[in-house]
């Protein structure tokens, strides 16, 4: 049934459970952390490859013969990472989905389950269509009474294919153990790498994580203008003292601009750490998230397993009239503060001051966190405050007797506010006021239901505020000015 | 409906010059429109100065923001995003920083684009180099300084102010800056003890500075006035003088009335 043409390689998968089984890349541990374990496994075999954190893949054929065995180089394996402080499982099997399941099976007698050549299906066949990671599609499937891999894949595969689409036909594929897509047959004519020298060498993370996000531009637009996509990308860093690390990441989907950059700086700092641990560069200073010991001399991003691209759209910048000269100077604050230090503003929906704005990092997709074209009720009134505290800040109000200001739960006020002090400074005199203005949000959902009263005070040196009264302490979230 | 009337001229025409707000009434276009007055793309690349809003033309000695200067505004307040509103609104774009308290909605409402703001909340120590990056993309940066600068500080970066050709408005002071403003007297009218809401506020603003602008000029002006734009204030309700604010609101209705009447 399994053409042998199309039978995939076998695979050595290492699964460590701390990092969570999700695909979430931010779950569990310092990701960056996972680069000792991809170091443990870089002895046995030059070319690993990061699934995610938490999961790394070798071929197994070359290893196995050298190390006497794929049962032999799967237990040596096991016990070397698990000499770095991670427990670990690891499965070998033909093609890595097939293998990923066999780690996570792996567990009961040893940490290690081998699948024998030609096994695959028939290990594939009792485990749930869930697995598959396409919940749609598992739905569906359950729906229509084919619960596990082995009844889907006892389906003809171009009956599979016109009726669940792609989705369904790489399902189909996979439920088979081969592998999801046919590769390229044959490696790309041109050089689609793209490459950039730093001169004097990067000794920070951050400039090299930014060059990265524009060389991975780069590279997807070759790669487009030739209407292929990556799955793989490897990224080689050249240090100066010549020192050579090189990492293959792979993305469950296509890879962005952005995530390719956020992979280099994990790759850095995580690289860091392990350096730190080896006792090689001891001379800086913790908590700084550079490579100090050897700044960075070369970043190239080479596209790896290169498949027809199906028509997602590359992530451009979140609007187009955003000039090259501006973009420019961004990247470049970007560079020396980080990515999240330089925002564009979207004005959104809410009813406080603080909500009306979702700052967006510069180069992300602009989305108002709510959106802005509804009524909202209760909004504060117009002229908006020109100062916003991005945290409210404590203050004090009384009434003409010394008595704090409080509000009745049928918002009434208890006595006229007479003076006010924010922040600790000076006491003011309170000379005209409005209010209060309640505002229940989210009453039907506990943990985020908020009750507040709004005020807007205006002292005697003409200073106006916007002064809210939560569970009895005073605020002041805004300033008229 | 009231965008309309904002930027009319003033009731009683003053008796100083400007003769430039004068003349609306002919002009096809809203003269708050940026092409009324400036082609979009040469406004910004071709003229000696940045335009700003109608209400601020009278107090700057050359009815703009000059390119290459620094202009020290007092302190963080409207006055600082009123300065830029009308520069950005013609397609400047405009980098704020060090002030993570601005007010975006504010901003908009007095006639910024967000679509064209650069918000950089936290420069840090290193802060004179986070402005001269954004000189190089943005023709306006906002900025509060988070430490005193020291002379050499100072002068390197008037220097990139100068090489880009862009304005640099401080929201606190700079010793030898070109053009200072500030406000020296507020009020807000709308609000009582216990009923209304702050509508808008009066501020005289007085501008100084160095060369042409030595000679010290004041206006009052509606900053923000209640759609949130800002206006020139009518002199004539600035003579009332001290009255109670509900007096305000009746003497700033009549005053819109007059002027939907008039223009």
């Amino acid at each position: 049934m399994t053409a042998a043409s199309n039978s995939p390689q076998r695979v050595l998968v290492i699964w460590c459970p701390d990092w969570g089984p999700g695909a979430d890349p931010g779950a569990g541990p310092d990701a960056g952390a996972f680069e000792q374990v991809v170091t443990a496994v870089e002895e046995f075999s030059p070319r690993v490859e990061v699934v995610r954190p938490g999961a790394c893949a070798i071929g197994a054929r070359g290893p196995a013969r050298y190390f006497g065995g794929e049962e032999t180089l799967a237990e040596k394996i096991a016990s070397a990472v698990a000499g770095q402080g991670h427990p670990c499982q690891v499965g070998v099997a033909d093609g890595l989905f097939a293998a990923q399941l066999a780690a996570q099976a792996a567990g009961s007698p040893g940490p290690v389950l081998v699948v024998g050549p030609g096994e695959t299906p028939a290990f594939l066949a009792p485990h749930p269509v869930s697995v598959l990671g396409d919940p749609e599609l598992a739905d569906l499937l359950t729906r229509l009474g084919v619960r596990t891999l082995g009844e889907f894949a006892a389906l003809p595969a171009t009956a599979a294919a016109a009726r669940f689409g792609t989705q369904g036909a790489i399902g189909h594929r996979l439920a088979r153990g081969l592998d999801p897509r046919p590769l390229v047959p044959r490696p790309p004519a041109a050089d689609l790498s793209a490459s950039a020298e730093f001169d004097p060498p990067a000794g920070q993370a951050e400039p090299v994580a930014f060059t990265a996000k524009a060389l991975a531009e780069q590279m997807h637009a070759g790669l487009a203008a030739r209407g292929l996509a990556c799955v793989r990308v490897q990224v080689q860093v050249i240090c100066e003292d010549g020192q050579e690390i090189a990492r293959l990441w792979r993305h469950d989907g296509l890879l962005s601009a952005l995530a390719v950059a956020e992979r280099v700086r994990w790759q850095l700092a995580g690289w860091r750490t392990a350096r730190d641990a080896r006792g090689e560069g001891g001379t800086d200073a913790p908590g700084d998230d550079g490579v100090t010991a050897g700044g960075v001399t070369l970043l190239r991003l080479v596209p790896d397993q290169l498949v027809r691209a199906t028509g997602r759209q590359l992530g451009l910048w979140g609007d187009a009239v955003v000039s090259d000269r501006v973009a420019r100077a961004a990247l470049r604050v970007q560079a020396m503060l980080g990515h999240g230090s330089v925002t564009r503003p979207v004005l959104s929906g809410g009813r406080g001051p603080a909500d009306q704005v979702t700052l967006v990092p510069f180069g992300d997709a602009a989305d108002p966190a709510l959106p802005p074209d509804r009524p909202w009720p209760g909004r504060i009134p117009a002229p908006a405050p020109a100062t916003v505290y991005p945290f409210p800040l404590p203050a004090s109000v009384l009434d003409e007797s010394g008595n704090p200001v409080t509000v009745t739960g049928r918002a009434l006020v208890s006595a006229a506010p007479a003076r006010l002090s924010a922040c600790g400074g000076p006491w003011l005199a309170i000379t005209s006021w409005a209010g209060p203005w309640p505002v229940a949000e989210r009453w039907w959902r506990p943990a985020s239901a908020r009750r507040k009263a709004r005020f807007q005070l205006v002292a005697e040196d003409g200073s106006a505020w916007l002064a809210v009264l939560s569970g009895g302490q005073w605020l002041i979230e805004a300033r008229y000015e | 409906m009231g965008v309309e009337v904002t930027q009319a001229p003033q009731v009683t025409p003053p008796s100083s010059q400007a003769p430039s707000s004068q003349a609306p009434s002919s002009l096809e276009l809203s003269p708050r429109h940026p092409l009324s007055r400036y082609s979009n793309e040469d406004a910004l690349t071709g003229e000696g100065v940045l335009p700003v809003l109608p209400a601020l033309r009278e107090l700057l000695p050359a009815g703009g923001l000059p390119r290459g200067s620094v202009v020290a505004a007092g302190g963080w307040s409207l006055l600082c995003l009123a300065l830029a509103a009308e520069a950005s609104a013609a397609g400047a774009w405009c980098a704020v920083t060090g002030l993570p308290q601005a007010g975006v909605a504010a901003a908009a409402d007095a006639g910024l684009d967000p679509g064209r703001m650069l918000l950089v909340a936290e420069p840090g120590p290193g802060w004179p180099q986070v402005v001269v990056s954004l000189l190089d993309g943005c023709e306006l940066v906002l900025l509060h300084p988070p430490d005193r600068p020291s002379a050499l500080v100072r002068r390197r970066i008037e220097a990139t102010v100068r090489r880009f050709g862009g304005v640099l408005v401080v929201a606190g002071d700079w010793e030898g800056a070109q053009l200072r403003l500030l406000v020296t007297d507020q009020q807000w009218a709308g609000i009582g003890a216990g009923h209304g809401r702050l509508r808008a506020r009066r501020v005289r603003v007085v501008a100084d500075g160095r060369g042409a602008a030595a000679r010290p000029r004041a206006r009052w002006l509606w900053l923000p006035a209640p759609d949130g734009s800002v206006a020139v204030c009518d002199p004539a309700d600035v003579t009332t003088g001290q009255c109670e604010p509900a007096d305000h609101i009746g003497a700033r209705e009549t005053f819109w009335k007059e002027m939907q009447r008039t223009g």
